[in-house]
């Protein structure tokens, strides 16, 4: 039972509070850290890099991926770069403003705290990357290069052609290789968390399968760590892997860690549009062409001629037309809206009208083809294998699509959830984006849990709390144990007609519809009502082939579209009671005349953190957000 | 030194000693050639050139010994990646399509193995005379033996010849492959001269085959007589 | 369009495998290849059977999980990309496409078509990092890499770690592999100083798993996803003839280059 939200930010200001929080922490000693056992689940940016660097520090780290190789996990496929406030290129940034950049953006739903110390220990996490031999690109003078990103006004991204998140996880894994050689760490790959062990309201352990021999079995440790990622594929269609799912964040809440904002879902504004109904993931289109490239429509309704025989006179540059100061950098939740504003109207090109230009004409004009070229020539080849169209001669289309979880499970200022000893870092937290993520930050905070802040208060936890041992034959594990084995059991007994998939797919359609780009009351209640049939039909008609003591995706995959059911009503839930459009989330009966979202910060200025009920509704407990040094505003990009 | 020794045990390693002694092999092999080409200045001139290689017997000898060695070097070490080789697939593939490898590159066994039986001949057939006594020894004008006149009763044979054109086109197979190989297991590679490197191969194998090709041919054809 | 697969099918590593037919129906032009399985498999699914086991997660070619030989020619018939980015226009209507598994010892076989690549996270773990702890690094500018420096180590470093150079070559090695990881960090100065131990631990790791040696026959480079260079082969056999001689006058080397006293 979840009695008070208490997100335990330290008092003072702003600029110290960090400082003094880790001054007042209490240390492990190092003899006591060979004796303390870390589960770390998840090997992404902020798994990799948390669990080797408790490894690093002389505890003994058990890390679970689901992968074959922790190298694999989706932090790999992030393309454009990662941010932060160094100010190599002296363009007027600061801690300050990559604080107030990021708040702005995420809409003034996310803790000052939090995000300045993100701002703080950016530059940090550049210089650890630099030394862990990663090849970020440089200028001639062998200085680091920056490029900008959407939603800001300076150059503060730092990034490895379109392959960022690839060289900074393999930078963070190469580190776990370490530990792993040093015996500091213990891998277990291709082995999938399925529950967690709560003894005394302590999280103790999980229960894992081993994807391979198909064994459950029991972990146990002094504290658990989820580095799970995002849950974006309950859309069934969106950018992440097909492997990425809620199921670790979703058991461990229904084990009582509250989950917070769950409706705040980003939608990316340019992935190569969907053509068919057999396709089983979008493709992103890297942020950093909005750089250079410039979204349009006709401004004829139906007008199906080809794109260059359509004159300037008769585009119409959205973006640039509603938000010319910051024009076709707006940040992803507005770009989104306006290029689905413009599709709703009918403007839409290709098939279905499911898609706007994103034009590349005028910079190869102006600085030829082999500048675009070099810039942006692997994301070229990749539409034109995709599509079979060369975007160097005609406007890409683009489309958005479910991109990144803003929600996640709730953490306070230690990155400890509402049950004792259970971190959460990553996209898997609610983590600093509050509303809506900026480009180019997910990276930062991924790392910066993992490198920085997690592990100085997971000492303090372990310093202070009390931990009598726990064995795989405790009652609490014992049970565990037994909630998966049932649940392996229900699902193999599943032998009607139709795949999991068909299930996944139809889900998802009805997720984009009601609770996707916008949403509204209508929508969010057919949804809530539709979504338990869908349940019911899934588990009267699934079939799941095959056995569970051996190497089985299908079980694997029926495992979490089963949890996908569950968690999508939750979803709804939070979406229909945040009556507000802030960020990513966009109610259709809170906006302004000219379509602008509008902001309730007198109603909704808070957290939502859900708590389970078994049989029942959630409940909802709300961490209210004070803002102590910025004042919220509108958040223009007019 | 143990440790360097246990560096040359390993795959890398192996290959370094098969790639130094390959080239060894091949600097015999245009060195042999350039000797043999002396058979178009005339009997006097091949046959001079042969007893001077006879008179330093210590020098024969110990350049014979040494090539032996490096032979047997090459051959167990080729034997021994290739048993690794082996054992690294020991299930292949149903279908295989290549896209980038030679012919020369995957031919590497069966040209050496052709090569090697290929010598073993070339020396009971011209350097011990067993498998054709009669030509054996004769001595010239000048009282040098009579390699010239050996050369070229061998090579009026047509079935000699074809066994020596053979020889000749399995040593050219492995030559080609053998040395840009070389130079890269060394370690050669420069943007400017990889042009170079790669070219090596073919050059060498097309010019051993060439100069080695036209003596028989030369002889058999009756140029030379 | 209409195929006719061939796919390998074997149930767990230590038992025989062997080819089934498969039909593909409606298949669309502008699916990707795995889709196209994806299709094959929902109808198994379906129908109760058990579904054709292959690796797939990002679907975008950048995690390295997909791994088919695809008519003989891993990754199948275009270059640089992955299996994940090959679409079916490019194959012709009622082609017959023969599908097999990544083939090595080092590579053992989970199920059907998913392979454990496990061998290369070992050599990995031998040696392929810089042992600097996380915290006190130095500021990022402190350390000037020229611009073709940094490119030529980034060029190196985009190995996906799919395993494609070590199906394709015909002795089953992972020297591309290898090479991408020792020349990334010898090319870049954070790399300099475990340059020679980290050289030779990846090399004994290698052989430790029962890869083959390099034939320098380049198919490797020719399959590659990224279109990692061989040239990068060369540089690992001159790193590691340079840690031979370096490390064979240094008296008191320990036996394992990353040997730590406990």
């Amino acid at each position: 039972m979840i009695t008070k939200l208490d997100s335990k930010i330290p008092s003072g200001p702003l600029e110290s509070k960090w400082d003094r929080h880790r001054f007042s922490e209490r240390l492990v000693s190092p003899n006591n850290k060979r004796k303390l056992t870390v589960i770390v689940v998840g090997t992404g940016l902020a798994g990799a890099s948390a669990a080797s660097t408790l490894g690093q520090l002389g505890y003994q780290v058990e890390c679970f991926c689901f992968h074959d190789s922790p190298r694999r996990a989706h932090s790999i496929a992030a393309q454009g770069g990662i941010n932060a406030a160094k100010n190599y290129q002296d363009d007027g940034d600061s801690v300050g403003r990559l604080f107030y950049d990021t708040i702005k953006g995420g809409d003034f739903r996310s803790r000052e705290a939090n995000v300045y110390r993100l701002a703080q220990i950016s530059g940090q996490i550049i210089d650890q990357c630099v030394a862990l031999g990663i090849p970020f690109a440089r200028e001639y003078g062998g200085q680091l290069a920056n490029r900008s990103f959407g939603g800001v006004q300076v150059s503060r991204t730092f990034y490895c052609r379109g392959q960022t998140g690839q060289q900074l996880l393999l930078g963070a894994y190469s580190a776990l290789c370490w530990q792993i050689e040093r015996g500091q760490v213990t891998m277990r790959p291709r082995t999938e968390m399925l529950d967690l062990i709560v003894v005394d309201g302590q999280a103790r352990g999980i229960v894992v399968r081993d994807l391979v021999t198909g064994r459950i079995s029991i972990h146990t440790a002094h504290v658990v760590v989820l580095a799970t990622g995002g849950y974006s594929n309950v859309y069934y269609l969106s950018t992440n892997a097909s492997g990425s799912n809620v199921t670790a964040t979703y058991r461990a809440w229904k084990q009582g860690a509250a989950f917070a904002n769950p409706c705040f879902t980003q939608i990316h504004p340019t992935a190569i549009p969907p053509s068919d109904a057999y396709q089983a993931k979008l493709t992103l289109m890297s942020e950093s062409l909005r750089n250079d490239g410039r979204l349009w429509v006709p401004k004829m309704l139906g007008d199906i001629r080809a794109p260059r025989d359509i004159s300037e006179g008769e585009r119409d540059y959205f973006l640039e037309r509603r938000y010319p100061r910051f024009g076709n950098l707006a940040p992803r939740d507005i770009a989104s809206r306006a290029v689905k504003a413009v599709c709703d109207e009918g403007r839409g090109v290709g098939p279905n009208g499911h898609g706007v230009y994103l034009d590349f004409a005028g910079v190869v004009e102006q600085q030829g083809l082999d500048v675009v070229s070099e810039r942006y020539g692997n994301l070229f080849e990749m539409y034109h294998r995709i599509t079979g169209e060369d975007a160097y001669h005609a406007p890409m289309r683009i489309y958005p699509a479910p991109h990144y979880t803003m929600g996640g499970l709730w953490v306070d200022y230690n990155l400890m959830s509402t049950i004792p000893g259970l971190f959460v870092i990553g996209e898997a937290n609610f983590a600093d984006h509050g509303a809506n993520r900026l480009g180019a930050s997910s990276l930062m905070q991924g790392l910066g849990d993992g490198y920085f802040i997690l592990p100085y208060t997971i000492g303090h936890y372990l310093a202070t709390a009390k931990l009598p041992p726990v064995t795989e034959d405790h009652a609490e594990a014992r049970e565990a144990h037994h909630r998966v084995l049932n649940r392996m059991a229900r699902l193999l007994a599943a032998k009607g007609r139709r795949t999991a998939a068909s299930f996944h797919r139809k889900l998802g359609s009805l997720l984009w519809n009601y609770c996707g780009m916008s949403r509204n009351e209508t929508g969010l209640k057919l949804a809530l009502s539709s979504i338990p049939t869908l349940r019911e039909e899934f588990w009267r008609d699934v079939v799941v082939p095959g056995t569970g003591d051996s190497f089985n995706q299908e079980l694997e995959y029926a495992g979490r579209v089963a949890d996908y059911l569950e968690f999508a009503e939750l979803l709804c839930h939070d979406a229909w009671h945040r009556q507000e459009s802030c960020g990513a989330h966009f109610r259709e009966e809170y906006q302004t005349g000219d379509g602008e979202p509008k902001r309730d910060d007198a109603r909704f200025s808070h957290v939502a953190a859900w708590e389970y009920r078994e049989g029942a509704s959630p409940i909802l407990h709300k961490e209210p957000l004070a803002f102590e040094f910025v004042q919220p505003t509108t958040r223009s990009y007019q | 030194m143990t440790r360097l020794f246990s560096h040359f045990q390993s795959s890398v390693g192996s290959k370094v000693l098969l790639a130094l002694s390959g080239l060894g092999l091949v600097s015999y092999v245009i060195f042999h050639m350039l000797g043999n080409l002396q058979v178009f200045e005339g009997p006097h001139a091949l046959n001079r050139y042969a007893a001077l290689l006879r008179e330093m017997p210590i020098l024969l000898w110990t350049a014979r010994v040494g090539l032996l060695g490096i032979v047997v070097l090459h051959i167990v070490l080729a034997l021994q990646l290739s048993l690794r080789n082996h054992r690294a697939r020991p299930i292949g593939y149903a279908v295989r399509r290549y896209r980038r490898a030679s012919v020369a590159s995957r031919t590497m066994a069966a040209s050496g193995a052709v090569l090697l039986l290929f010598i073993i001949f070339h020396l009971l057939h011209l350097t011990a005379g067993i498998i054709d006594p009669s030509a054996s020894d004769r001595l010239d004008v000048e009282g040098h033996r009579d390699v010239y006149g050996k050369i070229v009763h061998a090579f009026q044979n047509p079935l000699i010849v074809a066994l020596y054109v053979v020889g000749q086109l399995g040593l050219g197979l492995h030559v080609n492959h053998a040395v840009s190989s070389s130079l890269q297991t060394l370690g050669l590679e420069h943007a400017a001269l990889n042009r170079l490197f790669k070219a090596a191969g073919p050059s060498v194998a097309l010019l051993v085959i060439l100069g080695n090709v036209a003596i028989i041919v030369a002889v058999f054809v009756g140029i030379v007589r | 369009m209409r195929f006719t697969l061939n796919i390998w099918r074997q149930n767990g590593p230590n038992e025989n495998g062997r080819f089934i037919s498969y039909e593909a129906y409606d298949v669309s032009p502008r699916m990707s290849f795995l889709e196209m399985l994806d299709g094959v498999n929902q109808g198994l699914v379906a129908n109760g059977e058990e579904p054709v086991a292959f690796e797939h997660d990002c679907r975008e070619g950048i995690c390295g999980s997909c791994s088919l030989v695809i008519d003989g020619i891993p990754h199948g018939p275009d270059r640089g990309i992955t299996t994940c980015q090959l679409y079916m226009r490019r194959f012709p209507d009622g082609a017959i496409i023969t599908i097999e598994p990544w083939r090595a010892a080092a590579f053992p076989i989970v199920k059907d078509l998913v392979v454990d690549r496990s061998a290369l996270d070992r050599v990995m773990q031998a040696g392929g990092y810089v042992s600097v702890n996380t915290g006190g690094a130095v500021d990022g500018n402190a350390l000037l890499i020229g611009k073709d420096q940094a490119e030529t180590a980034m060029d190196a470093a985009s190995c996906i770690g799919c395993g494609a150079c070590v199906a394709a070559c015909k002795n089953a090695s992972a020297m591309l592999f290898v090479a991408a990881k020792v020349s990334h960090l010898a090319l870049l100065p954070q790399g300099k100083p475990e340059r020679t131990g980290r050289v030779t631990a990846m090399i004994e790791a290698m052989d430790r798993e029962g890869f083959g040696s390099c034939g320098n026959q380049y198919e490797c480079e020719a399959v590659c996803p990224k279109r990692i260079s061989v040239r990068f082969i060369a540089t690992l056999n001159r790193e590691y003839r340079r840690a031979g001689i370096v490390e064979s006058a240094l008296p008191n080397a320990s036996e394992s280059p990353h040997a730590e006293s406990v």
